[in-house]
């Protein structure tokens, strides 16, 4: 499928999705240098989290602005029907990874009291749910809601 | 891949019948994205009772005219 056979919110997700991708590598990164020097879960880190939530925003305003310019019409348009069905049901799968990271993180701080560990769970939890909602979006537009 | 509705469609042929109507042209008259056109054409969609409605007046059809049940 060539990128003119895709919809607005199609190239909205895989836009969305690389970013988050790259910018969730780069947390990823920089947390396990710290990980690996310590041995154990590095305490959350304002430092890193800033930087990550500067690309996020960054990266997000590039690419939706840079894809809104090239289709101002399809951009200002509301999801269809066929959209909102694929959004909503992402959405909530995505919850549920979402959820299966927090709830894994709390019984681990249940036994373990790291409470480190936990940030660091919850955090991957919200990332990789994030990119799961995007790789849903994009698999429910091209194979049927 | 998620199980196709069993719902058919004739869309494409009316369109080719109304002069070639594009793809574009009959989701701008109902609203919709060319993809949700394609969609539909390619039985991965069913439509709601209002597109279909609105897709079915465009031709100047009824509904039952535009979409069927498979098997029947």
């Amino acid at each position: 499928m060539s990128l003119t056979d895709m919809s607005f919110r199609e190239k909205t997700a895989w836009a969305m999705m690389l970013v988050l991708c790259l910018t969730g590598a780069f947390y990823a990164w920089e947390t396990a240098g710290n990980w690996i020097a310590l041995g154990k879960a590095p305490s959350p880190s304002l430092k890193i989290a800033i930087v990550y939530v500067a690309f996020v925003i960054v990266g997000s305003a590039v690419a939706e602005g840079t894809l809104a310019a090239r289709s101002p019409k399809e951009a200002n348009a509301p999801a269809d029907e066929r959209e909102r069905a694929a959004i909503h049901k992402a959405g909530n799968l995505a919850g549920w990874v979402v959820s299966a990271f927090a709830v894994g993180g709390v019984l681990h701080y249940y036994w373990h009291r790291d409470g480190d560990l936990l940030f660091q769970v919850v955090a991957a939890g919200l990332m990789i749910g994030q990119i799961a909602e995007y790789a849903l979006q994009i698999r429910y537009f091209r194979r049927g809601v | 891949m998620a199980k196709p509705p069993p719902i058919t469609n004739r869309i494409r042929a009316l369109r080719e019948e109304h002069g070639a109507l594009s793809q574009a042209d009959l989701a701008d008259a109902i609203g919709v994205t060319r993809q949700t056109i394609i969609a539909i054409e390619l039985g991965k969609y069913s439509p709601s009772l209002e597109s279909a409605f609105r897709i079915s007046r465009v031709f100047g059809l009824g509904v039952e005219d535009v979409f069927g049940w498979k098997g029947r």
